[in-house]
């Protein structure tokens, strides 16, 4: 059975934080629950960064999610 | 006062033609960043690397598309541009403008950022060219409340959409391309706003196989403007045109002298599949042999039109050359109704359909195209639930292999591998 909203939401949280990978695919999310749409994982995902608790990373052309703190950043880097 | 040698660049001010160059210099009177835009493109041409790098988490709130972050390499040089990210709008459809909202959108720009802009992207965005980071929110800001204006898509969205001329000047547009441009536009906001693909996936729609957006090149769901029923031939005109009394294709050519025009040698013997004829002076069309190229309308607009049983083609999987090569769309659906009035409700279905599938099975970075070549047509086909038609076949067969499903054969079958390898031993 699908997960509920809040358990998928908490499982991709969990993922972007304990990956050893800071950025993450879309795709990355779907193993979270097998049972759940991809579009419906997406709309969590994103639903993570209006909470604030997940941020978009842009390469330019594909975008990425990260935990909010891990993604890595040009900015910070002293640019 | 220049900032940097430009030698190499300036070499580009020199033909007869205008030179960004010298639009950089203009606008770096007035925004000083401009001159270190000079400086590092100068050293791009000369190390013959770029000097940009691009990534990192730059948006604004709840937005993932729209702005891509752009850092100098070498800020230390060019302190002007170590931030200078471009903003994406979403244009209006067919790039229709009011000259008071272009002049707003300029004041903002020139205020929150370079001054520079790129009128569009291969995309069809108005682009805004460079600015700094804490500039982004209230740019986005004043766009969206003052001017009601929306960024455009980036990253693994839906690119924001574009579309051809169409019946607001074109009297070839099958459909109306700015109402299924819009329309779908406002209903996949959130697809274009945030990611929601493996990569980038793009709509364009042209009124006619002319296709002035060369959507067929171009965009992951192709919609073309067709007619099924008749091409509309009005006898008297083609007499004009072959008389000389009307030039052809609306005198386009005409500051050459190519001679009388000649119908035999310039319509019909250059209509691909030879389905033009002349029978006793009138022009006449095998209507189920035309392939819908347009040649013979186009040269002689004023005898020849589409139909009027009009839809369009839907074409899926073009790509620009980065990954593999590119790749013109497959031909999907040769006629569908494109009906504002029930929301585009096929193309919707197909849509959804594609993207359903293409999110499961396609990889990070794969284009729907990339997919299709992956897992071949007839799977693509099956998914979407569509009959293999004539048309699909672009090439007489080469693979002498036909495989059948138990259930596509009546009756079915029963399979003993193990008795056959007792016959035939591998
Ligand atoms: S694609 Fe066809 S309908 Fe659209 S502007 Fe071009 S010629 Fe006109
Ligand atoms: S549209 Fe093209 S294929 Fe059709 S009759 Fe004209 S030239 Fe021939």
């Amino acid at each position: 059975m699908a997960l509920s909203k809040d358990e998928l939401k908490a499982a991709i949280l969990k993922k972007a934080m304990e990956s050893p990978k800071p950025q993450l695919y879309v795709k990355d999310f779907y193993a979270c629950d097998p049972d759940t749409k991809p579009r419906d994982i997406k709309k969590a995902a994103n639903e993570l960064v209006t909470d604030g608790k997940m941020v978009f990373w842009s390469s330019g052309s594909t975008t990425m999610y990260a935990a909010k703190g891990r993604a890595k950043d040009e900015s910070a880097r002293g640019v | 006062m220049a900032k940097h040698a430009t030698p190499l660049l300036d070499e580009l001010e020199k033909g007869p033609w205008p030179s960004f160059v010298t639009d950089l210099k203009r606008q770096a009177e007035k925004s000083p960043q401009c001159w270190d835009i000079l400086g590092q493109m100068e050293l791009s041409y000369k190390d013959r690397i770029t000097h940009w790098k691009h990534g990192g988490i730059v948006g604004v709130f709840g937005y993932g598309g729209g702005i891509v972050g752009r850092y100098s390499d070498s800020p230390d040089k060019f302190p002007g541009v170590a931030h200078f990210h471009t903003v994406r709008l979403n244009q209006p459809s067919s790039k229709f403008y009011r000259t008071d909202m272009l002049r707003k959108v300029c004041d903002i720009w020139e205020k929150r950022g370079s001054g520079m802009t790129n009128f569009h992207g291969s995309t069809g965005d108005l682009v805004l060219l460079g600015t700094t980071t804490d500039q982004l929110e209230p740019l986005f800001y004043q766009m969206t409340h003052e001017l009601n204006w929306d960024l455009g898509g980036s990253g693994s969205n839906l690119r924001t959409p574009s579309c051809c001329l169409g019946k607001a000047r074109c009297e070839y547009a099958c459909y109306d391309t700015q109402a299924a441009c819009y329309g779908l536009t406002m209903k996949y906001q959130d697809e274009i706003h945030r990611p929601a693909f493996p990569y980038k996936f793009k709509f364009k729609f042209s009124g006619c196989p002319n296709d002035c957006v060369a959507s067929i090149a171009r965009s992951d769901l192709s919609v073309i403007g067709t007619w099924r029923d008749d091409i509309r031939i009005d006898q008297a005109m083609v007499k004009k045109y072959m008389a000389g009394e009307i030039p052809a294709e609306g005198n386009a050519h005409g500051s050459r002298n190519w001679g009388k025009f000649d119908i035999q040698k310039e319509v019909i013997n250059l209509c691909p599949t030879g389905c033009m004829s002349l029978d006793g002076g009138a022009l006449k069309i095998d209507n189920a042999n035309c392939t819908r190229c347009m040649h013979c309308i186009n040269v002689m607009p004023r005898a020849l039109r589409p139909g009027t049983d009009t839809g369009a083609t839907i074409l899926c999987g073009a790509k620009a050359p980065i990954l593999e090569g590119a790749q013109f769309a497959t031909m999907i659906i040769p006629f569908m109704k494109i009906d504002p009035e029930n929301e585009f409700e096929e193309l919707v279905e197909l849509i959804e359909k594609i993207w359903d599938w293409w999110m499961e099975v396609g990889k990070n970075r794969e284009r729907v195209g990339e997919t299709m070549q992956r897992l071949g047509l007839p799977t693509f086909l099956e998914v979407m639930e569509l009959d293999p038609l004539p048309q699909h076949v672009k090439e007489p067969r080469s693979n002498p292999y036909v495989f059948w499903k138990e259930e596509e054969v009546e009756g079915g079958w029963e399979r003993n591998v193990k008795e056959f390898r007792k016959r035939h031993n591998m």
